[in-house]
């Protein structure tokens, strides 16, 4: 059986793999903890880089990745552990300069371990999915230091107690500050929102809480609201020098919340401090201040402007409606226009011209200037008033201004076709009676007027102008043909348009023989030069220039109008004349003669006439004389006919009806134009596009519309639909 | 004459070296130089008199290639030095970048050099070449998936279940995405996304269809830069769409089911556009009969452009469009036919016609004999387009042939990609890949 033995052949099996000295990766790795050792020990100025280098290379080279990544992690960790207690030894204000200076310690040691590491970084981490050196540093001292249970809630603390002792006043350390919590930034992002952030924002909270309702328990509105500021302030403050900047929305969140938004109402509503009464001393400081604080919090703006709308329309309501203010036009426009200066400056001073703001102004004003009826005619007595003497010697700029503001107001109004109706009677009056004070003034107005309202509106107002201007050269034509006249009265005729102008009934007085003579010379020619047209005096309206030597001398020139002319001249043939022989005489209506009469009797210093008997009123049975002992300063003397400037009851009665008149035709002409378009309409849809197509010139009363349809449906332009009763069609 | 302070005198592996720290600098904080300059290691103080050495352990040939690489920024290898031992020790110095950079310029589709042809060992023909983000690339021959790096050394080979490949990707240049077919009722196939580097499976994407995982089998492959992945999908209860999965998750986010008439599960490519958010789908000939695209807006779940030869005469039918791609600053969509002529389709008009630009008179009428694989690529405004053995270069508004790559071997190009400033060729008969590069810039 011996024989029968095989010899056993052993074939080595091949060694692919060349054994290194198993001690190898052990020896190398004491080697690279050494270093490791060292370098927290701030002992590292002995090693040699190139050495460690080759090392951890060979470590890596030879697959001892995974030794030498768990040994670093072990090597590391028990360091950090030691470092852990030592801060955790640190006794009160220095734990943090004790954490900052270690944390300092180990980016440093962290950073050279890395670099010794750095093939192992490139190659061997990526491969096997491990955390790289840099970020498996952090995540340790993360994990040892700042989530260990007795440093954890020690930093937040100490850190919350810093920030609320600089709330209260204190200075802290904020370098130090900065270099912690920029430790919990580098960290990771949910660290710093977690452990800091979080508690930080609640902390803070329930401070501005506390605060506010201790300040608003003491403070009036204006100090509320300049402590709030400053806290905002200081809070913004805070983050740019130690927080992190994505922090900065969420503090001033809270610090909005907390002491803005949770007491809006109560500080806007504050007696004797609030809204209403900043608004009233124009306190713009304070104003500025509300609303920047307040547009920081939702509904904040809201807040402000509903008050200041509300208040708005109250005083402006009081304002047009007090019967005191409306005996003097002027002064209530005046008035308005102060009103809107005052808001205009709070808006754009201390609500930085805020559009909502603004708004809301305007609406304001459109709501109160439209609850008086007569805005409009005040509106265009202001105008007047203006244009006569109000802007004597202002320069051209600030004319502009005033017409500016008043074209601000005629926007507010609603019934825009009033105002044109008053404008045209009080243009009328200034143009003839030569009484405006720049032309450029009444043209730049006009112009104006027709940007806002188109040329419709004022196509009458500049036909008035334009008769001015041809009358004027009418007169010279007149007079270069009758070079005779030069020695006789002069005649000054304004050729007027009829419907350019108001309607005035045509009443005819009977000039003096003179003046009727000349007139008759002016028709001949006028007509002689304008074929087909139809002249007819209005006397009424005009104004005469006339010489006169009274008893002792004296010399005078009267400006009468054209009724006292012709009483007066009456006393060129007489000394004395009874009521009833000058109204014959002159045909002046008896109203007029009143009071033209009374004017030239019984005005002191201007009494170029005498009555008997002496008294205020003129009676159908008095006798005038003329008054030998008229005595005045003035060589001319102007003898005004008394007149009602505002428009009395009765015609003011007559006004309105004119403007609803005039709307009719507009109103239907309105419906047409959208019945034509869309045919078929419903009787809501009507009322609605009427109202808005006029909207501009007036505001259109809907039964008023009602009237116009059915009219309309009379004359066959509409009818209805027969199914449907709401329906209207359009007949063509 | 100052004494210029920052000498340093190395002993690299017993040859002397003396250089300055300015050109050490160049290798960057993040290498073995780097880290020895900084304050922290103190070299002054470990050379004390300023003119002693500072040894280094390494093959001293190597250190001269790299010293001079930090100084001129070129990368001369003498033949007498293996380039793998250089890359080596490059990696050791943390340089590999840098050679890396140096080694070819950036990308010009006119100036393209052959680099190297690179011969695998799969059986069949080449499914797909797809080049990496940084110089490397990933080839899939039937149900295997063969990495190589920049160095074109190659990693560890892919599968899915040794299923099918269909279409590969890069996700970034550590993960590569592969779409397979599926197997029936194994729930192999589908979507899976490996390392690169260890060709490790990291993660296998599911298709959800009524809460229910199902398998699948993923075709073609996209993705977009916020980190979506789309692939057109088939699952068995014609469950044909387009899925979309987060890349970040791994999750299923959005499927874009197929409508009836319609194909979309079947698409032979697919492309993400920037500009519009959209995503084209196009299923060719011969996959179909006929050939859809399509744009889909996930947004709003539509398909907000499509165009199909559905029904056109039968007069074009030698025209069959075989690859397409979108250019996004013409508006157009440019296809490509058997016989490489480029036809454009306007993209701001549904259902337009194509318009072709017959360039290639010669090829007319006459089939080609063996099959050939017309494929399209946009890079930085240049035109690519494959077919048989050589590839055509296009510029300027009106495409025309600026250059043709041709090898003289290995058949028809099957496939090719365009990327990490290389283009890759991938033949389909004999197993063979081309790198062209752009050579560095002219030294004057």
């Amino acid at each position: 059986m011996s024989n029968q033995k095989k010899r056993n052949f052993q074939i080595e099996a091949f060694k692919h793999r060349v054994v290194v000295d198993p001690k190898y990766s052990e020896k190398t790795w004491n080697i690279l903890e050494h270093a490791i050792h060292e370098i927290y020990n701030h002992n590292a100025s002995g090693l040699s880089f190139e050495e460690l280098y080759r090392n951890a290379y060979n470590m890596v080279l030879h697959k001892f990745g995974d030794k030498l990544y768990s040994g670093l992690v072990t090597t590391m960790t028990a360091h950090l552990k030691e470092i852990s207690k030592a801060i955790e030894a640190a006794q009160g204000g220095l734990f943090l300069e004790e954490l900052n200076r270690k944390w300092n310690d180990h980016n440093k040691a962290l950073q050279m371990i890395r670099d010794i590491l750095m093939y192992m970084d490139r190659t061997y981490i990526p491969n096997s999915r491990k955390t790289p050196v840099h970020e498996l540093g952090l995540n340790l001292w993360r994990d040892n230091i700042i989530h260990s249970s007795k440093i954890h809630t020690r930093l937040l603390s100490t850190l919350l107690e810093l920030v609320h002792r600089e709330r209260t006043g204190e200075v802290i350390d904020r370098g130090l500050m900065r270099n912690v919590i920029k430790m919990l930034m580098d960290l990771g992002s949910s660290v710093y929102q977690e452990d800091f952030e979080k508690p930080f924002l609640e902390v803070s909270a329930e401070f501005y809480k506390g605060e506010s309702q201790k300040f608003i328990e003491c403070c009036d509105c204006g100090d509320y609201l300049k402590k709030a500021e400053r806290r905002l302030n200081e809070e913004i403050e805070r983050v740019t020098h130690y927080l992190d900047a994505k922090s900065e929305a969420k503090i001033t969140n809270v610090v909005e919340k907390e002491m803005i938004a949770n007491h809006m109402l109560r500080l806007v509503h504050m007696e004797n401090s609030g809204l209403v009464n900043m608004l009233l001393d124009d306190k713009y400081e304070d104003l500025g201040r509300m609303y920047n604080l307040f547009r920081r919090v939702p509904n904040g703006l809201l807040t402000i402007r509903d008050v200041m709308t509300s208040h708005l329309r109250e005083t402006g309501k009081q304002l047009v409606t007090d019967p005191e203010r409306l005996k003097d036009p002027v002064e209530f426009v005046q008035r308005l226009l102060d009103e809107k200066d005052k808001y205009d400056n709070i808006i754009s001073l201390a609500f930085s011209n805020d559009k909502t703001f603004q708004n809301a102004l305007n609406s304001s004003f459109e709501y109160f200037i439209n609850l008086n009826p007569r805005s409009p005619e005040f509106i265009s007595l202001f105008v007047d008033d203006k244009l006569r003497k109000g802007l004597k010697g202002v320069s051209e700029e600030d004319v502009e201004i005033i017409l500016d503001k008043v074209m601000m107001l005629f926007r507010y109004l609603q019934e825009k076709d009033v105002f044109e109706k008053y404008y045209k009677q009080h243009l009328a009056k200034r143009l003839l009676s030569g009484k405006t004070v720049s032309d450029d003034a009444e043209r730049s107005l006009i112009v104006k007027l027709k940007t806002e309202c188109g040329y419709q509106f004022t196509s009458k107002l500049e036909g008035m102008f334009t008769d001015m201007k041809t009358s004027q050269d009418t007169m010279q034509g007149f007079y270069g043909c009758h070079p005779e006249l030069a020695d006789g009265p002069t005649l000054v005729v304004q050729v007027l348009t009829t419907g350019s102008w108001p309607t005035q009934p045509s009443i005819t007085c009977n000039l003096p023989a003179e003046m009727s003579a000349l007139c008759e010379k002016f028709r001949s020619y006028y007509l002689g030069t304008h074929t087909g047209r139809r002249l007819s005096w209005q006397t009424n309206m005009g104004t005469a220039d006339i010489k006169a030597i009274f008893g002792k001398g004296q010399k005078h020139e009267l400006n009468v109008s054209t009724y006292q002319m012709c009483v007066l001249m009456l006393f060129n043939n007489a000394d004395r004349l009874s009521y009833k022989e000058i109204e014959q005489a002159t045909e002046i209506p008896a109203s007029d003669l009143k009071r033209c009469l009374q004017s030239m009797a019984c005005v002191k210093g201007k009494n170029v006439l005498r009555k008997e008997p002496m008294s205020k009123d003129i009676g159908e049975d008095d006798a005038f004389f003329v008054n030998d002992k008229f005595t005045s300063k003035f060589y001319k003397v102007k003898i005004g006919t008394v007149v009602a400037q505002k428009e009395s009851e009765p015609e003011k009665q007559e006004t309105r009806q004119r403007v609803e008149e005039d709307r009719k035709p507009q109103i239907e002409a309105a419906i047409v134009r959208i019945m034509k378009s869309r045919r078929v309409l419903d009787h809501n849809n009507i009322i609605a596009e009427v109202t808005k197509q006029l909207q501009s010139r007036f505001l259109a009363n809907p039964t008023e519309i009602k009237k116009r349809i059915e009219s309309l449906i009379e004359r066959d332009f509409l009818e209805r639909d027969n199914n449907d009763r709401k329906l209207y069609r359009y007949l063509a | 004459m100052g004494i210029q302070k920052d000498i340093v005198k190395f002993n690299v592996g017993g040859r002397i070296f003396q250089t300055t720290a300015t050109t050490l600098a160049n290798a960057g904080r993040n290498s073995f130089f780097g880290a020895l300059f900084d304050d922290n290691w103190d070299l002054q103080q470990q050379q004390p008199n300023n003119r002693q050495e500072f040894f280094i352990d390494r093959n001293p040939d190597c250190f001269a290639i790299l010293l001079d690489l930090l100084r001129t920024g070129d990368l001369y290898i003498p033949s007498n030095v293996p380039e793998r031992l250089l890359y080596k020790e490059a990696a050791f110095y943390g340089l590999i970048d840098h050679v890396r950079s140096a080694k070819w310029g950036p990308f010009d589709g006119n100036r393209l050099k052959l680099s190297k042809s690179v011969t695998g060992r799969a059986p069949g023909d080449g499914t797909a070449i797809r080049a990496g983000p940084d110089g490397g690339c990933c080839v899939a021959h039937g149900s295997m998936v063969h990495v190589f790096d920049w160095i074109l050394e190659e990693h560890p080979p892919i599968n899915l279940d040794y299923q099918r490949v269909n279409d590969i990707g890069w996700v970034n240049p550590e993960n590569v995405l592969i779409s397979a077919c599926e197997r029936l009722g194994r729930g192999d196939g589908g979507m899976g996304l490996f390392s690169s580097s260890t060709g490790d499976l990291r993660y296998k994407f599911n298709v959800v269809h009524d809460n229910q995982v199902k398998s699948y089998t993923a075709g073609a492959l996209s993705f977009s830069p916020d980190y979506k992945i789309f692939a057109s999908c088939k699952g068995r209860s014609n469950e044909y769409g387009i899925g979309v999965w987060d890349q970040v998750t791994g999750k299923q986010i959005d499927f874009f089911y197929e409508s009836p008439g319609w194909s979309l599960g079947d698409a032979d490519k697919l492309q993400w556009l920037n500009g519009s958010n959209c995503l084209l789908v196009a299923t060719l000939f011969p996959r179909k009969d006929n050939c859809y695209m399509s744009l889909l807006d996930f947004r709003e779940k539509r398909m907000v452009w499509s165009w199909s030869d559905i029904g056109a005469p039968l007069t074009v039918d030698e025209k069959r469009v075989r690859d397409a791609i979108a250019m996004e600053e013409c508006n157009s969509v440019c296809v490509v036919n058997e016989y490489e002529d480029l036809g454009f389709i306007d993209l701001r008009i549904s259902g337009g016609s194509v318009r072709w630009s017959s360039r290639s008179k010669l090829m007319k009428g006459k089939m080609p004999d063996e099959p050939c694989y017309p494929k399209l690529a946009l890079h930085n405004g240049q035109l690519f387009s494959s077919m048989n053995d050589c590839i055509s270069v296009f510029c300027g508004p009106d495409w025309v042939l600026t250059s043709r790559l041709r090898r003289s071997y290995g058949g028809s190009i099957c496939d090719f990609s365009i990327g990490g400033d290389r283009l890759f060729a991938l033949h389909s008969e004999e197993n063979v890949f081309d790198i062209w590069e752009t050579p560095p810039p002219p030294v004057i």
